[in-house]
């Protein structure tokens, strides 16, 4: 299924370098697929919408609906945070196909001395010859899934700071005032410790795999369980990551009264 | 693994772009669609609860129209009962009346009847002595002391009538 020839070259991400600033094209490609693929997905679920007779597509969409209301309401609560339901779901879909893209094939190319992408020189980091790898998971690059991170991170700053600003401000210095350095640990680690965790899960899938690949025929029953494992992975990831999104946005912007 | 520092960049807008068209074009209409049958199914509830009530209470005045028919119906047996009881005393008491007028009448009859009979017997006796006694007188009266006993009897005759 992977068209490679040997694992022992590391595969380069295909990347051309556009007024000094270096573009990773593979990672664009991905992110396009995937989101393509998600809005395609979502797109036909709603294509024939009814009310009384869902077909099985709206009934799939409409459980997963029900599924982020869930993790909505089990991390804030559902009254106030069903504002965030479709970036939940968003966030669930989009990580779960990205999740899942990964796995089934690579796509790779050689280059030798030279490659070019519609005319664009592909950044060979100084070598003579180069594998690229064209087909990954979005979320097994760490700068993408930081991306995603401090995106939500910021909304559940930005939000916090909107609605609820008092106890907001205030948690920095909880309970002491002499916290704050370690309150903001907290705050520097909640992205980093989302995004690195989707990362690490779905980069060591992918290396996984490869290694398996490595072994030859002998490697293919435990490539099977391997994707199996890691199409459980994918999918504990995308709940994981938007699970944790909710709880930091209702941590930050949705203050109990009973609390 | 290097990193490449756009990628960061071009998450963050891809994401934005697809949270949005998301929102409008696929979760938008989902949700309109959820909250639909959501009132749907509210409404259908509201329905059947409030068919529910309604049939209960047209039981219950099922309940208490058929106790009344009920009720009715033996009253009117009752009083047919009564009325009935009440007739029958009357016509047994008519009858009892009928009865023994008849009897009166009866008797009445038979002693006329009984007086006249005396009365007739009583004239055919004399009748009947009469002769008699004429036609043993006939062999032993002459026709002087005949004539006298005739004379004699005619005179009873004349008293008794």
């Amino acid at each position: 299924m992977k068209g490679v020839k040997s694992t022992n070259m590391d595969h380069l991400a295909p990347i051309v370098i556009l007024g000094g600033v270096k573009f990773d094209l593979a990672a664009i490609i991905m992110v396009i697929v995937t989101s393509i693929v998600a809005f395609v997905l979502a797109r036909l679920s709603v294509r024939n919408l009814s009310v009384d007779n869902p077909g099985k597509l709206q009934n799939f969409m409409e459980w997963v609906v029900e599924f982020v209301s869930n993790i909505i309401g089990m991390a804030t609560d559902f009254k106030r945070g069903r504002v965030y339901l479709s970036l939940g779901l968003t966030l669930i879909i989009y990580i779960f196909i990205g999740n899942m893209l990964g796995l089934p094939f690579n796509f790779i190319t050689e280059a030798h001395g030279h490659a070019t992408f519609l005319g664009m020189d592909l950044f060979m980091n100084g070598e003579e010859e180069a594998h690229f790898a064209w087909w990954k998971s979005p979320t097994a690059d760490a700068a993408m899934t930081m991306g995603l991170a401090l995106t939500v991170i910021v909304i559940s700053h930005i939000q916090g700071f909107r609605h609820n600003r008092k106890h907001y401000l205030k948690h920095y210095f909880e309970p002491w005032p002499f916290f704050f350095p370690i309150n903001l640990i907290e705050t520097v680690a909640k992205p980093l410790t989302l995004g690195l965790r989707l990362f690490g899960n779905i980069y060591a899938g992918e290396v996984m795999i490869g290694v398996i690949l490595g072994m030859g025929w002998v490697g293919i029953p435990a490539l099977l369980v391997w994707q199996g494992f890691s199409i459980f992975v994918g999918a504990i990831q995308a709940f994981v990551f938007t699970m944790l999104t909710m709880v930091y946005i209702g941590q930050a912007s949705i203050h109990e009264e009973d609390h | 693994m290097t990193i490449t520092w756009t990628n960061f960049f071009v998450q963050v807008i891809a994401f934005g772009i697809l949270y949005l068209l998301l929102s409008k074009y696929a979760f938008g209409p989902l949700f309109g669609i959820m909250e639909k049958r959501r009132q749907l199914v509210k409404e259908q509830i509201d329905t059947a609860e409030r068919n529910r009530s309604e049939s209960e209470r047209f039981l219950e005045e099922q309940k208490q129209s058929l106790q009344q028919a009920r009720k009715e119906a033996y009253d009117i047996i009752e009083q047919a009962k009564s009325t009935g009881s009440k007739q029958a005393d009357d016509i047994i008491a008519a009858a009892r009346g009928e009865s023994s007028r008849l009897k009166e009448e009866a008797v009445r009859d038979i002693e006329a009847e009984k007086n006249k009979a005396i009365a007739s017997l009583k004239s055919e006796v004399g009748g009947l002595s009469v002769q008699i006694a004429s036609k043993i007188l006939e062999k032993q009266v002459d026709a002087g002391a005949q004539g006298e006993l005739v004379d004699q009897y005619l005179k009873d005759v004349g008293k008794k009538s």
